[in-house]
């Protein structure tokens, strides 16, 4: 079955590239699939299905769901919140009646008097301060013939939105571990944290709970890996909790083999989260096959691994306490350590592996492909036996039919 | 207790998953158990045929029968499973294998367009959502509970049983390999024939019918292998026990096997098995060299291998009787008592 796949790919810096590149080969075993260069707005002649990757970010994403638009096909959905992106695509290119006509549509009257807010500079942009109220989903979730999510949380979120297609919930997969050369950035415990540096990956709280820790542990060293976000002032803030002089290493973009030293020469990983966008995180994942026990914040597809393999911080009043308290502990525990580790081992080998995860993909595909002209030959077959014997309409008996074929996803 | 086992048919064939239902509805009376077999035939082509045919269990009330409550019911193989009961019991033989490790071979019924390949995905759905519901999930092998567990993430507990009740018994060690099989390509009697050609003191009796019947007996004219291979065809209880009883080794080597009753009867009958390292759930008892011999699936080898236990005629006693005391732990008490705990 051929398949066009629409993604970013490397050498652009991407998680969704980096994802696909892990996906692709994996996938490609099982079907036919042809990655659609970057800026096509159409599948290859001959395609059964088109699978499309859609993130937050118009650069990487914004041909893509232009694509999308002019064919609908099965959307990953990375990200729940799409609002930048949206903008992106509409006043990013000097569309503002676009903008408008999104946010009226998803949001009323209302949406619209607050877009023209926006485009007026009246309040600030929607996609910097209140994106998690205002997700606009639906610009691509209307396109959609089905979804593969990778979490419970957007599966049921995009329900609530309305979506009434196919949604399928594939993790997201594990990267292959190979030998890896761990690097250590200093003698005492190391407390990692990997991917861009900004507010809402709780950077600020993650500063004073480390500052914490160490008052009564001064070997600790946080290491931050990843670009810093713009107009975030991280020099300022690692004065202001006195991680300046010492207690803390940084590194910028890392490319894929210093990221893997550095997380495998790390004793914990922390990767916090609020608000969420709905995603899901690539470094978790490194972190799971790595064996490092996890720091994570309560919200989203984060709130759903398991507790064996991570300690999860509430998003509220104390959370930096809260964070002190699970930083310490873990850095004063190597049984905890050691034990959430090999859980996360495990979770990463049976829950994540890349070839049940291609299989998935594989299986959502070929159900969105041919799924509907099956569903009906069913319907059809059983309606017509049911009809020679006088079953039809809406008896009772038609629909406790309806009702087994929906039981065993036949209806 | 009133079980009910439930058994797909497909009708004028008879297997191993008959034998062993019929079995069990036995074993469970004698038992004191008010034991039925249930039986739905099982048509699985063309197109959506499978799911329309498979569908057929899921209308079925096996809540009570005339006032008689159900207690449990044990389903044993697609799409038998798919029947709704608040104690759903599964002993499960196989799934529908041309919708998993089968598909894209010569044994694979799924062609490449987008409808077949929904089918297939449509007939893992159904094993998703009907397996899941079942209060215990049991394999009658570790090679079944691993395909199981590969496609679906279920996981079953093992649990054999035993094969079918011949007066098993050992009158010595004779001068021929015996085959008992149905005669279809995945049973791969073939590589049999083909070792005989190789051979020339290697004398072969296949036991059973099936549609590669005619192919077999021209592959043995083919290689002029009149007299050292005879087809006995489908035998009686008692032919077949007196087979067993008198050759020197039992050939048992299809692709991938579910499990494979015959090891067990060949072991009873203090025979050992020659087979091949990608049988599949016959390896789960057959060691080589403890319980018979495992070798490549190659006309070669195999014909070595039954050679040298031409040669080594106490060796293969003993291997036998190493297998005899493995399949004698295997009994129906042990299997019905975990089924029903």
């Amino acid at each position: 079955m051929k398949v066009a796949y629409f993604s970013p790919m490397p050498p652009e810096r991407s998680g969704i590239a980096d994802y696909s590149a892990l996906l692709l080969p994996a996938l490609g075993e099982r079907l036919d699939v042809s990655v659609v260069k970057r800026g096509r707005k159409r599948a290859p002649r001959g395609t059964d299905v088109s699978l499309y990757h859609v993130g937050n970010n118009p650069d990487a994403h914004g041909w893509i769901v232009d694509a999308l638009r002019r064919e609908p096909g099965v959307v990953v959905l990375h990200d729940y919140v799409l609002h930048h992106l949206v903008a992106g695509m509409t006043v990013g290119r000097r569309d503002g009646h676009g903008y408008l006509d999104a946010m009226e549509r998803e949001y009323g009257v209302v949406g619209r008097l607050l877009a023209h807010g926006v485009l007026d500079k009246r309040i600030p942009p929607l996609w910097e301060s209140r994106p998690a109220d205002f997700p606009l989903a639906s610009f691509v979730l209307e396109h959609a013939t089905g979804l593969i999510v990778h979490s419970r949380t957007v599966s049921e979120l995009v329900r609530a939105s309305g979506f009434a297609g196919p949604v399928w919930v594939v993790p997201h997969p594990a990267w292959p571990v190979h030998e890896i050369a761990p690097v250590r950035v200093a003698p005492g415990p190391v407390i990692g944290c990997f991917g861009v540096v900004n507010a809402s990956k709780r950077i600020p709280e993650l500063l004073r709970a480390t500052a914490a820790v160490r008052e009564s542990h001064p070997d600790v060293t946080l290491l931050l890996v990843g670009p810093t976000s713009p107009g975030f002032d991280l020099e300022r803030r690692l004065q202001r909790v006195g991680l300046a002089e010492e207690g803390l290493v940084r590194e910028g973009w890392t490319d894929e083999a210093r990221l893997w030293s550095l997380m495998a020469g790390s004793d914990v990983a922390v990767n916090l989260r609020h608000p969420t966008m709905g995603e899901t995180s690539g470094s978790v994942i490194r972190a799971l096959s790595l064996g490092k026990p996890l720091v994570v914040s309560d919200v989203g597809w984060f709130a759903e691994l398991p507790n064996e393999v991570a300690l999860k911080i509430p998003t509220g009043d104390d959370e930096v306490q809260v964070l002190s308290a699970a930083l310490e502990l873990l850095v004063t525990r190597a049984d905890v350590r050691e034990a959430m580790g090999i859980s996360g081992v495990e979770l990463a080998r049976r829950g994540h592996d890349l070839g049940r995860v291609a299989e998935l993909y594989a299986a959502a595909l070929e159900e969105s492909a041919g799924g509907a002209g099956v569903a009906d030959s069913v319907l059809r077959e059983v309606s017509a036996a049911a009809a020679e014997v006088g079953i039809s309409g809406e008896t009772a008996e038609a629909k406790e039919i309806a009702r087994r074929l929906a039981e065993v996803e036949l209806g | 207790m009133n079980v009910a086992v439930l058994r797909p048919q497909v009708p004028f064939a008879r297997g191993g998953a008959e034998i062993f239902t019929d079995r069990l509805v036995d074993e469970l009376r004698a038992r004191g158990h008010d034991a039925d077999l249930v039986s739905v035939p099982f048509k699985w082509y063309p197109g959506a045929r499978v799911l329309t045919q498979a569908f057929l269990w899921r209308m079925l009330d096996l809540d009570e029968a005339d006032g008689k409550r159900i207690d449990i019911v044990v389903a044993t193989k697609f799409p038998s499973y798919l029947v709704r009961h608040a104690d759903k019991r599964v002993w499960l033989v196989h799934q529908f294998r041309q919708a998993y490790d089968l598909d894209g071979t010569e044994l694979g019924q799924f062609g490449d367009s987008p409808e077949d390949r929904a089918i297939r995905r449509k007939v893992q759905a159904l094993d998703r959502v009907a397996l899941g519901e079942a209060t215990r999930l049991f394999a009658i092998s570790r090679n079944v509970a691993g395909r199981l567990e590969s496609s679906t993430g279920l996981q079953a507990e093992v649990l054999p049983h035993p094969p079918q009740g011949l007066e098993f018994r050992c009158d010595g060690y004779g001068d021929f390999v015996l085959s008992v099989n149905r005669l279809d390509r995945a049973k791969r009697i073939d590589l049999l024939l083909e070792a005989a050609a190789l051979d020339t003191g290697l004398q072969i009796v296949i036991a059973g019918d099936g549609p590669d019947r005619g192919r077999l007996e021209q592959i043995a004219r083919d290689r002029g292998l009149d007299g050292r291979a005879r087809f006995a065809g489908r035998v009686s209880e008692q032919e077949l026990a007196d087979l067993y009883a008198r050759c020197l080794a039992v050939y048992y080597a299809p692709v991938d096997e579910d499990y494979g009753m015959v090891p067990l009867e060949a072991f009873l009958s203090e025979k050992p098995v020659l087979t091949t390292t990608d049988a599949g759930g016959p390896l789960e008892v057959v060691t080589d060299g403890a319980t018979g011999l495992v070798v490549s699936p190659d006309a070669g080898e195999l014909a070595r291998a039954a050679g040298w236990l031409r040669e080594h005629r106490d060796d293969a006693a003993t291997y036998g009787r190493a297998g005899q005391i493995l399949a004698a732990e295997v009994t129906w008490d042990r299997a019905i008592g975990r089924l029903l705990a």
